[in-house]
């Protein structure tokens, strides 16, 4: 995880509008561009397929209730990151 | 036989969602029997069994632990064998149809479910969504309407500053106009669709232009903005809306009501693109999208010529951008093409209606106060632009965007309203188009201390009272009032629209929720965002009503007064162009400046 992914304190939510032909296939673009990104613990909150495509919601889990949070011993974030 | 229908919550207390599926089972003539939350699952299967039910449908709101409550319901029911009878149906905002089907359920129904796709899961019958398709109609707004003055005495000074008009108008022409002639005579649309040779129209064409498109037609010079989309680009697009328009349904947002119609902008630069904005302001229930040309076009004189895509905001018009943008729209989309504000607003008229706009939009105040465009050059083309807006039977709006600047909404509206009193004397159908605004008046009158209310409701109260002729607020409604945050961005249109549709209007135009948003084009999710703001509005508004304060009654008898005050001036100084140049309908203190694209290029016949 990057310095910069650390300070997110639970999750990252990525909105955008997905060219597909079927409520299906959006939900497998979006976690499929998710694990793209290189997120592991993924999940999609919200989809609405209307004919040319669907506006989706999907989330990366950075930090769940209990897990060790990066965020609490984050350094100063580096410039590359 | 009927059918026997067994409805049980998994959960300590939410049924409401079984109850509505419960409705509409016996609505459907089936028997049903609904047991209370929290039901032990051995009791659900038992009750079940000595019922004899054929069907039961389970629901489970509560996330957490959802798939091993399943999983243990299922093993419960084989283990009884209540499986071999009955078809077991499992739904609620919990429950994905992914899971439901890996754990052996005969149905699964995630959030968004309709009550028809359970009774027909009940009937065994295959659901089709299509039989639940919105059906929607072109509307037009302006077709109720007489043009009647109420007010009698503004009616009287219409009548006198627009037998002025015509009659400054009568022997005066400008490039525009002749261009717009040359358009209207001379280019024929069937000819442009068998792709025929127009060469010969284009070089006569050229001699009417300024030097960008002159240099394009002779000497193939490219705007420098601008690119010709490739021949594998338009193949490629053709594939793309044939898939697309195969699946396309589009949604209704008014929930009860029939009015306000909604409108979406679009201009990305790209007519590609646009196409992709379009079909989704169409499946999110925009009724109508109104086309947005770059801003140097109105500075312009002339037009380009092909399939060519804009790096900056606003998409050039070409006969070949318009058509491909018209030939992809629903048949239910309302299609507006804006002429207003520059040196090809006639043109404009005759190009969209040649190709088959519904609308369009055209004004002289605003054009020439607070767009850049000479008065008297603007007066003469938008003449002659209301003429064929006419002849195209081409309704079209009156913005009052002057206000932006300064301007009063008063002195904007008595703009307005001539330009609307011209068009129905030339056979046109004005209509009137109020901003719903945090305007600099307010911002320094201090109207909307309190709230957004009054002062819009004073504007349409005002209006009402002077002539009954159809109201369209833009554009977009809530200007100024939106932040770049899209929770705040889309929940301020929606409240406006809100606003809108308790005083009853006609039509409203939404923006996206990037309005505020100037670092780039704006994005698709962000139009869904205000469409979907939109609806929910409307659905919370229902046939109820929004109730102003006594403040709007005040500030529309203030307005109706300025009006009359400011028409009585343009009258009694009998020259409606040389009062646009003096600030009469709005001065150089309230940042009304006449504009000076195609300055003294207005000549006699």
């Amino acid at each position: 995880m990057t310095d910069a992914l650390k300070r997110v304190i639970d999750a990252l939510d990525v909105e955008t509008f997905l060219v597909c032909e079927s409520e299906e296939e959006g939900k497998k673009l979006a976690l499929s561009m998710m694990k793209n990104l290189g997120f592991k613990d993924v999940d999609l909150v919200f989809i609405e397929f209307i004919g040319s495509g669907a506006r989706i919601r999907a989330r990366a889990y950075l930090h769940r209730p209990g897990d060790q949070y990066g965020w609490l011993f984050a350094e100063e974030v580096k410039v590359n990151d | 036989m009927t059918k026997k229908v067994l409805l049980s919550p998994l959960d300590p207390v939410h049924d409401i969602g079984l109850k509505m599926i419960k409705r509409g089972l016996d609505e459907a003539g089936l028997e049903t029997k609904l047991l209370p939350p929290d039901t032990p699952a051995e009791e659900i299967i038992r009750i079940c069994m000595e019922g004899s039910f054929d069907t039961l449908l389970l629901s489970r709101t509560l996330g957490y632990g959802v798939a091993e409550l399943l999983a243990r319901f299922v093993d419960l029911a084989d283990a009884a064998g209540l499986r071999e009878n009955v078809r077991i149906g499992i739904g609620g905002m919990a429950v994905r149809p992914e899971i439901a089907a890996e754990l052996g359920f005969d149905a699964g129904f995630g959030p968004g479910t309709t009550v028809e796709e359970a009774v027909a899961f009940v009937e065994g019958k295959e659901y089709s969504p299509q039989e639940n398709e919105i059906k929607k109609e072109k509307v037009d707004i302006s077709s109720p309407y007489t043009y009647q003055y109420k007010n009698e005495k503004i009616g009287n000074l219409l009548k006198k500053i627009t037998k002025q008009i015509i009659g400054w108008a009568a022997n005066k022409t400008s490039p525009g106009v002749e261009r717009a002639k040359l358009r209207e005579n001379e280019w024929d649309y069937q000819a442009f669709l068998k792709k025929e040779d127009d060469s010969e129209f284009y070089k006569r064409y050229a001699q009417l232009c300024d030097q960008v498109p002159k240099d394009f037609y002779l000497q193939g010079v490219m705007h420098p903005k601008t690119r010709e989309l490739s021949k594998d680009e338009l193949i490629s697009l053709n594939t793309y809306i044939n898939n697309m328009q195969k699946q396309m349904r589009v949604k209704k947002l008014q929930h009860t009501r029939k009015l306000p119609i909604v409108w979406n902008q679009y201009g990305t630069g790209c007519p590609f693109m646009d196409i992709a904005h379009v079909k989704a302001s169409e499946g999110w229930g925009a009724d109508g999208v109104v086309h947005f040309d770059p801003s140097w076009g109105a500075r312009t004189e002339g037009f380009l010529n092909g399939n060519l895509t804009h790096q900056e905001d606003g998409t050039v018009i070409t006969p070949n951008n318009l058509y491909r943008i018209h030939r992809m729209l629903e048949k239910s989309t309302l299609w507006q093409v804006r002429a207003h504000r520059g040196l090809n607003t006639a043109e404009t008229v005759v190009l969209a209606g040649k190709i088959g706009a519904d609308l369009t939009k055209i004004n002289i105040c605003y054009g020439s106060l607070a767009a850049g465009t000479d008065p008297a050059r603007l007066t003469i083309d938008a003449f002659h632009a209301i003429k064929y807006a006419a002849k195209y039977k081409m309704p079209f709006d009156v913005v009052t965007n002057e206000e932006l600047t300064g301007v009063p909404a008063y002195k904007a509206f008595a703009g307005m309203l001539i330009v609307a009193d011209l068009a129905v004397r030339l056979g046109a159908k004005p209509i009137l188009q109020p901003l719903f605004a945090f305007s600099p008046e307010v911002m320094v009158g201090g109207q909307m201390d309190d709230n957004y209310i009054d002062f819009n409701a004073a504007k349409i109260y005002a209006l009402r009272s002077i002539v009954d002729a159809p109201i369209w607020p833009g554009a977009p409604i809530g200007f100024l009032t939106q932040t770049e945050d899209r929770v705040q961005s889309s929940l301020s249109t929606a409240l406006h629209a809100l606003l809108a549709a308790s005083l009853g209007v006609d039509a409203i135009s939404i923006a996206s929720a990037d309005e505020a948003y100037s670092g780039g084009p704006i994005s698709i999710p962000s139009k869904i965002d205000t469409l979907r703001g939109v609806e929910e509005s409307f659905r919370f508004l229902g046939l109820a009503g929004i109730k102003p304060t006594e403040n709007a009654q005040i500030w529309q008898e203030q307005m109706v007064r300025g009006i009359e005050k400011v028409l009585s001036q343009v009258a009694e100084q009998g020259d409606f162009v040389q009062s646009l140049y003096d600030g009469v309908l709005g001065s150089k203190e309230e940042g009304a400046f006449p504009g000076r694209a195609g300055y003294n290029t207005v000549r006699e016949e």
